[in-house]
Formats: C-alpha cells, sequence, structure tokens
C-alpha cells in the first residue's frame, strides 16, 4: 500500500494535467471602477417600496469546487480513483456515493457548482454500429447486434462484440484500422455528463479541464473553465502540454483560449494553483520561458485570461509564506515549501517572492507602474485539487488528496511522497482539507458564476462556508455597520471585492465595510482583518495586516494587534465549543495611513477560531496515535479578493 | 530495508537493469527483415485532424512533418517497449485499459431510449430523489446571545409578546441587527438550511403560516419567526422532471449493463484465490 502510494505520489507530481483559459469579455453586473454616474444606474435614490424589487446585486455567496478529477485523469486513475464525472457532479450535489474504498461518502450539505476538471484524450468506441451506418447493417451479424442494442440488450450484445474480437470471428465491416477508427473522447463524455447535471438554479456543472504544464516538476498547472454548455465546448478539445501539439508555456495556453473565443463566440477564464510548487516560476518578474522581464505583452494577456488565482488547496495554502510576511502571525497556515512539485528541486528563499499570492499582488503594483497593465491583477477562489472524484473538504468528512489515502487508520502514518535525492518527504498528514470557491453571483448559473468570477467578485476559503461581505469606498461611516444589509449599502456606497477604488477626493482616505458570518455548521469567528499591500516613496512594495474587527472582549494592545482569541479545542476527543469569538462581525474601517500618490491593495481575511483539524478527528475515530510534529488544530479561515486604489496619472 | 524496498529511486534502478538486460538478449543484427512503419494517407489526415482540434487551425507543412516523425518515433518506442513487456504490471496502462473497458458501455448507453411508461414507473418507484422541497417565505427578529447572556430566553418571550399584541409593529425596531437576511422572499428548504442551518430550516418548515412563533435556536443565537406563506413539498409530475428522471434511468441502466456485462465475462473464465484465508470475525 504504502509502495504503491509512494510511487504515485510520484507519478502525481509527473502526470498532473494542465488547464488555463478566461474571456476577456467586459464584466457583466455591478464591479469595476465605482463613479457616480455608475452606483446611481444601479441604484436609483428613489427606492421602490419592496425590498427587493430592483434588486440585481447578489444576496448570498455560492459554494464549490473549481478543480476537481475523477478517474478520467489518468494520474487519479493511477491512485485507484474509480468515480466518474457523473459520480462527482452527483456526490456535489449532495447525494450519497460509496468512495473507491468502499466507503459511503456524503458532504454534510450540497455544494452549489463543481468544476470536474481532468484531462482528456481519445477512446475508441464502437459509435459507427450505433449510427446503423448502411454498410454495417448490410452485414447480418453487425445488424444482430444493432437490433439488440436498439431492443435494450446492449449488455448482451457488447459481451458477444468483445468475445466476437477475442476469438478473431467480428465482422469486416466493424475492424477498424487505427487510422479510421471512429473515436468517441472522453473529453465528449465529460461534456455530456456535465450537461445532464446542469440544473440552473439549482445546481451548476461546469465544463472545464486542467492545463497541467509541469516542466522539470516546476508547477505552473492552470484550470479552464467554460461559461458556455457543450454546443461550444465541443467544438474544441483540451490544450495539452506535450509537444509537438501542446505547450507547456502560458502564452501558448492564452493563445488556445482566443482561438476558442473567436472560433465559437464563447467564453472561457484560465485559474493557476500551487505557486507554492512551482519553484519561483508561477508569478515571475523574469519569464522562465525567454529569461526576459515580463513585458507589456504577457502583462496584459495574463491580466485579460487570468481573472482569478487558487490560493489555497490540498497542497497547501498559497497565500503568503512566514519568510515573505514576518510580521503575520497567522502567515504560517498548512505551509508545504519543501521544493517543487515532484520534490526534484528543494525549495530555496528567494523562490517563495513569485510562489505566494500577497508577494505577487504587491509585485503586481511595481509592474503595472512599469507595464501600464498589472498582470498580477486576481482575485481569490480556493478549490479542492481532489483525485479521488470527491469534493469532500471538511475536517470531520475529508476523503483525501488520492483514492489511495481515502479514510484509513494508516493515512495518519503513512508518507505520501518522498524523493531520496532530494531528502524531501511529504507525509499524508500534511494535506490540508482545503478549499472552496465562494461566488457572489446573483443566481446559481453558468453564466452569473463564470461573470461574477470574470469580475473576482469570490472569496477563498479552506473548508468553511463562512459568508463574507467586503466593500471598498470613500464614504462608508460607522453607522453602516449598524445596518442590517451590509449588501445594499456596499453596493450603493462603494465596490465589493474585486472592484477597483475610484479617484480619492481631496483629503479622504478609503473605507472599508467588512461583514462576516460563520458557518451555519461551524465555528465561531476570531477576527476580520484586512491585509494591505503598497508601494512606498521609494517604489519598494510594503504589507500590513490590520485587525479591524473581532470576537469577544479583547482589546488591542500596543502594537495594534488583538491578542490570541484562545482554543477550547479537546484535541483527543476531536471537539470545541463556540464559547469564544464571534458569531459574526462587522464594521467600517478606514485606512489610517493613507497616501493617494501611491498604488495599493486592500484584501479581507477572516480567521475562525481554532477547531480539530482532520488529523485529530482520524485520530480519535481510528485509536491511531499520530506521528510526532502532526498539526492536530486548524484555524479555518476566509481571503477576499482584493480592491485596489490606483493614484491618478500626472 | 523495508524502507529501502520502499524507495522510488530502487524501484527504477531495478527497472533500469531489468531493460538494459532484455535489450542484451535480442540480438539486433541477426533478427529478421526490419519491421516496416507506414504512414498512410489516412494517418497523416488523422494527425493533421487532431492537431487542427486542439490548435483550432490547420497543421503548416513543417509542422505535419514534426508530427509525422513524432508519430513514427511513438510508434517505434510503443512496438519496442511491447517486445520487452513493458506494458505488463503497468498500473496505469492496466487501468487505462480498464477504464476503456467500462467506456465501451458507453456507445451502449448512448442508444437507450426509455418509454413513457419505464419513466413514470422508475419516478414512482423513486419518488424520494425527486421530492420537490417546502417553500417558505418569513420573516425573523434574532437575539443574540452574546448581547443577552442567560437573559436571552426572557428577552425572547417578551418581544414575541410584543409581536403577538401588535402585529403593525416595525420589526426592524426589535431584536439585535444580523447580517442574516430578516426577511425571506419564498426559498427552498434546501436554501434556507444553507443560510440557517438545518435544523433551523426544519422548525420554519413546521411552524403555523402567519403567525409569529418561537423561539427556534440556530446556530448564531434565538429567532423569532413568521412564516407568511408555505407551498408544501411534494412529488412532481412526470413532464415537470422529465430530464431528471431520464437521467437517473440511464444512469441505472448504465450500472445494470456493466454489472451483466461484467458477469457475462466473469463466467467465462475460472477464477482460482490461493492462499488467501476469510478474515475471522473480529472480536
Amino acid at each position: 500500500m504504502s509502495r504503491m502510494k509512494a510511487l504515485a505520489g510520484l507519478a502525481l507530481l509527473l502526470l498532473t494535467p494542465p488547464a488555463i483559459g478566461q474571456a476577456g469579455q467586459e464584466a457583466v453586473g455591478i464591479s469595476g471602477t465605482l463613479t457616480e454616474g455608475t452606483a446611481e444606474k444601479v441604484f436609483p435614490t428613489e427606492r421602490p417600496y419592496s425590498p427587493y424589487a430592483g434588486r440585481n446585486f447578489p444576496t448570498r455567496p455560492f459554494f464549490g469546487d473549481t478543480h476537481l478529477h475523477t478517474a478520467v485523469s489518468f494520474d487519479a486513475g493511477f491512485f485507484g480513483a474509480r468515480l466518474t464525472p457523473r459520480d462527482a457532479y452527483r456526490f456535489a450535489r449532495g447525494e450519497e456515493i460509496v468512495a473507491t474504498g468502499g466507503e459511503p461518502a456524503r458532504l454534510s450539505r450540497p455544494l452549489d457548482f463543481l468544476v470536474v476538471a481532468d484531462h482528456s484524450d481519445n477512446m475508441g468506441v464502437f459509435p459507427d454500429l450505433l449510427a446503423g451506418k448502411p454498410e454495417i447493417l448490410a452485414d447480418p451479424k453487425a445488424r444482430a447486434w444493432y437490433d439488440m442494442i436498439q431492443s435494450g440488450r446492449g449488455a448482451e450484445a457488447a459481451v458477444q462484440i468483445i468475445v466476437a474480437f477475442g476469438e478473431g470471428t467480428v465482422p469486416d465491416v466493424l475492424k477498424y484500422g487505427p487510422e479510421t477508427r471512429a473515436y468517441k473522447s472522453t473529453w465528449q463524455d465529460t461534456i455530456k455528463a456535465a450537461e445532464e447535471y446542469n440544473d440552473p438554479a439549482r445546481f451548476t456543472a461546469f465544463i472545464g479541464y486542467e492545463w497541467t504544464s509541469n516542466t522539470g516538476g516546476n508547477n505552473l498547472h492552470r484550470n479552464v473553465i467554460f461559461r458556455d454548455g457543450g454546443a461550444k465546448a465541443s467544438q474544441v478539445v483540451p490544450y495539452t502540454t506535450a509537444q509537438p501539439l501542446g505547450s507547456d508555456d502560458p502564452r501558448d495556453l492564452w493563445d488556445w483560449m482566443r482561438a476558442y473565443e473567436n472560433k465559437t463566440g464563447g467564453n472561457v477564464l484560465a485559474i493557476a494553483h500551487n505557486g507554492n510548487l512551482s519553484n519561483g516560476i508561477m508569478f515571475p518578474l523574469i519569464e522562465s520561458f525567454t529569461g526576459k522581464p515580463v513585458d507589456r505583452a504577457y502583462a496584459e494577456r495574463r491580466a485579460r485570461w487570468e481573472p482569478l488565482y487558487e490560493v489555497t488547496q490540498q497542497k497547501g495554502d498559497g497565500e503568503t509564506h512566514p519568510l515573505l510576511s514576518p510580521n503575520d502571525e497567522f502567515a504560517d497556515y498548512e505551509t508545504w515549501d519543501d521544493g517543487n512539485l515532484d520534490a526534484t528541486v528543494a525549495k530555496k528563499p528567494e523562490m517563495l517572492e513569485f510562489e505566494y499570492a500577497r508577494s505577487a499582488l504587491r509585485n503586481g503594483l511595481v509592474l503595472a507602474a512599469r507595464l501600464g497593465t498589472n498582470p498580477y491583477k486576481f482575485g481569490m477562489i480556493g478549490s479542492s485539487d481532489s483525485h479521488t472524484g470527491l469534493a469532500a473538504m471538511e475536517e470531520e468528512n475529508y476523503f483525501g488528496k488520492t483514492s489511495a489515502m481515502e479514510p484509513s487508520p494508516e493515512r495518519l502514518t503513512e508518507p505520501f511522497f518522498a524523493n531520496e535525492k532530494t531528502g524531501i518527504t511529504v507525509m499524508d498528514w500534511q494535506a490540508s482539507a482545503s478549499g472552496y470557491a465562494a461566488v457572489w453571483a446573483t443566481e446559481n448559473t453558468r453564466e452569473a458564476l463564470w461573470d461574477a468570477m470574470q469580475r473576482k467578485e469570490t472569496y477563498a476559503t479552506t473548508g468553511s462556508r463562512m459568508m463574507v461581505r467586503f466593500f471598498g469606498g470613500f464614504d462608508f461611516d460607522a453607522a453602516d455597520a449598524d445596518n442590517r444589509n451590509p449588501g445594499a449599502t456596499g453596493y450603493s456606497k462603494g465596490v465589493p471585492m474585486g472592484g477597483d477604488l475610484g479617484p480619492a477626493p481631496a483629503g479622504k482616505a478609503p473605507t472599508f465595510l467588512v461583514a462576516a458570518l460563520k458557518d451555519p455548521l461551524g465555528a465561531n469567528l476570531d477576527r476580520y482583518q484586512i491585509v494591505k499591500g503598497w508601494v512606498d516613496g521609494r517604489g519598494r512594495t510594503q504589507e500590513k495586516a490590520y485587525d479591524v474587527a473581532w470576537g469577544g472582549n479583547r482589546a488591542p494592545g500596543p502594537d495594534g494587534k488583538v491578542p490570541s482569541v484562545g482554543s477550547t479545542v479537546d484535541v483527543e476527543n476531536a471537539t470545541w465549543t463556540n464559547t469564544i469569538g464571534a458569531p459574526e462581525l462587522i464594521a467600517v474601517w478606514q485606512d489610517p495611513d493613507f497616501d493617494p500618490e501611491l498604488r495599493a491593495f486592500y484584501y479581507g481575511r477572516v480567521i475562525e477560531i481554532p477547531t480539530p483539524r482532520w488529523t485529530a478527528y482520524d485520530a480519535k475515530r481510528y485509536g491511531v496515535e499520530p506521528l510526532e510534529g502532526t498539526q492536530m488544530t486548524i484555524t479555518e479561515r476566509a481571503y477576499t479578493s482584493p480592491i485596489w486604489y490606483t493614484p491618478p496619472a500626472r | 530495508m523495508k524502507r529501502f524496498l520502499k524507495e522510488p529511486l530502487v524501484h527504477f534502478t531495478v527497472l533500469a537493469l531489468t531493460i538494459f538486460a532484455a535489450y542484451g538478449l535480442v540480438d539486433r543484427r541477426a533478427g529478421p527483415a526490419p519491421d516496416r512503419i507506414v504512414v498512410t494517407a489516412p494517418k497523416i489526415e488523422q494527425l493533421a485532424a487532431i492537431f487542427a482540434r486542439i490548435r483550432q487551425r490547420p497543421p503548416r507543412a513543417e509542422e505535419l512533418k514534426g508530427l509525422i516523425d513524432d508519430y513514427v518515433k511513438e510508434e517505434i518506442y510503443v512496438r519496442e517497449a511491447l517486445v520487452l513487456g513493458l506494458d505488463e504490471d503497468d498500473a496505469v496502462i492496466r487501468r487505462r485499459l480498464r477504464l476503456k473497458m467500462e467506456f465501451l458501455d458507453d456507445a451502449v448507453v448512448d442508444a437507450l431510449a426509455p418509454t413513457e411508461s419505464e419513466l413514470d414507473t422508475y419516478l414512482r418507484t423513486h419518488a424520494a430523489d425527486f421530492q420537490v422541497d417546502s417553500m417558505l417565505a418569513f420573516q425573523h427578529v434574532f437575539l443574540s446571545p452574546e448581547r443577552h447572556g442567560e437573559k436571552v430566553a426572557q428577552q425572547a418571550a417578551s418581544v414575541l409578546e410584543l409581536l403577538l399584541t401588535d402585529p403593525a409593529i416595525d420589526t426592524a425596531s426589535l431584536g439585535d441587527a444580523t447580517l442574516l437576511p430578516g426577511e425571506l422572499p419564498l426559498s427552498s428548504k434546501t436554501a434556507i438550511a444553507q443560510t440557517f442551518g438545518d435544523d433551523f430550516a426544519e422548525a420554519v418548515d413546521t411552524a403555523m403560516p402567519g403567525r409569529w412563533t418561537g423561539p427556534i435556536e440556530s446556530s448564531f443565537g434565538v429567532h423569532l419567526v413568521r412564516v407568511s406563506e408555505r407551498r408544501p413539498g411534494y412529488v412532481p409530475a412526470l413532464a415537470e422532471v422529465r430530464d431528471a428522471v431520464a437521467r437517473e434511468w440511464v444512469n441505472a441502466r448504465r450500472r445494470e449493463i456493466d454489472e451483466a456485462r461484467f458477469k457475462a465475462l466473469l463466467d467465462r473464465y475460472q477464477v482460482s484465490i490461493e492462499g488467501f484465508t476469510q478474515p475471522s470475525a473480529s472480536p
């Protein structure tokens, strides 16, 4: 078992598939730069009596996973995954299914959407026979099979056909050479599964795939997500990385995306992930493919095609790293920093700056000044990258990274993979039960969700389903935090997450309306922080995390930081109580250090009180002693898309 | 030693030695006439077509030459690999082949066309799977345990009395501010549970419509609730859920077909399992 897993781990590294995409259409809805004109258009000052009439802003976030593999992904198959895209959709919409390992599996509650992001290739079937082509029907044996299938005795016919092939008695008309064999691709079947389970307003099944650029084991993977249905998506096949058909350079993927949009009139976007396993090339200043500084064309195209970044998932959290954010006591969270994806090259500290979301957002400000476009102006989502067909990322209901890691007494103590040469060993317990994508869409449809992703009105969670609001503007005041409907206030006086602050009125600093509501099944909230990044007067980037709302009676210390919330976790019994923290947080905060001449971004980070990690539930349920050093508690969190401030051109 | 045997490097070394040994056993010079590889016109057409599907444009001449050369290289490697038996005991290849066998079902499944009566029967025998949620619209007044501590129950009772005695009272003036929506338009019970939790949704679903009731607890605090409208759940008619029923009918048939086919194939084999003892019932 563990040998299999070690090999499988290696294979995962070698075989992980690719993805990318995005569409550069005008964002739909209420985002973009706030101006008085747009605000008035969306929110006429004369309000109708009914609070719901004319309301077109999102009232609840939709939760889902944009990155799930099934048996169709051959690396997932190698790990033993048996579940298909149809199983994955059924599980995500709340049905109970049986996992590959035989355990019945069910989510605590349905997800709202899912993207099955497998890679694909061609698989032969007998489509001509089913199409009843005349030359086939002229053969009596083929005709008999055709009739059997038509009369519902398909299984019987299939067996007879298999046997005939084995005995060499198959009619000539059904023999295809490799050149002429009719193919039906798994891609077509994956599209069909999404079409079957897409149920507008109840459950959205997106079409997507992963493009797995992994040269030298350095992870540049992207998931490509289609706004469109099968009619458009089936006109193309996914882009690959293998030469000569594909390429491992994101620029070529962007070409593919543009070609798709031009050909079909459809829309795609791409979401990169695991910069932490890219060994310094996910968010470059110097492009690894050319050795030259990132140029204007790269910046414009990356900004156009990649509006989001997957900031948290099972192979480590990607918000920031303790060495990059030494003053941030919450920075060391589910950190995977041993090396690249296949652990063939160990990590060096100088790589980190080009791997994590926060440092990329900072460098993006510098590039924006230099190139006129910020290539790293991305929003945040989380997703699972599970290879089990199960988007099961709840700590007490965690089905693992691969099918070899589905619940078992062994997974607390086994290695996920090891590389002798570099001496890197990653244990199963290090896998993080994370995360989900939260999308502020007006309704649960492919179009509305995709449009919200495109305008970056999204946030990442590490598996919790907390509701998080984040609005920026220049006119929020303390009374807005007493309002019972931060959505209405937020949209009418500011821009939501993913937007841009307009020009600063003279003498005014940005204000933010922040609100968070705990997961109805989850833990209380410790604090809501705003992370600010900016370029100082000398052109160097800076960052600071501010505590802006917190639960309980705590006063900030002299350093401005709110003391620890404490912990109620009983690790041995894997329990906790909601007796600390608060179920909801709301506040208005004004930047005390604002300089209208300096570029800046702001994003929200909401942190739950400590709860048992999946390892604690496993230790309790299986009665297994965890290895020394195993992380047993966790502070689940959410990261919102940033809001940016750009000084007026002079 | 056990750990040593687990190392992938060891596996690769052993594999490499095996390959070299195998190569050594095959004397190329003394062999028969060289194998032929014919790249036919239809094959070239297929290579070009696959390229066009991925790149969304036809290949240029030099690109097509590259594709053909790559195909020849792949063909040679695949043939040699098969001679060396490299396909044997390869988990990736075996799983891929198994997946392809399962995929064969799809051809059959695609041809399925359920009749109305088959669908109707399926709907009746799986009614719970297609049950439509009850829909509820309600208002609520929220009381925060953080704010009221142990007096929250007492507070709830007095607010409830106010609500019952003065139906016209402005509910916004009562209770504590919350991010939970104060009033929900007609929503499914599932959607209500997504925001308020299962227990709360269950309690609201059984509340008498039209009057203030409570306290109902959620994981956020205590609520007083007035359901303004309730549409009970029901098992829909076939016309309303035809696509979903057809999808599930096909999925059920897919499983049956796979099982039937496997059983038929299994019947053609004699399987003997040696050295395996049924685990005894655990103490």
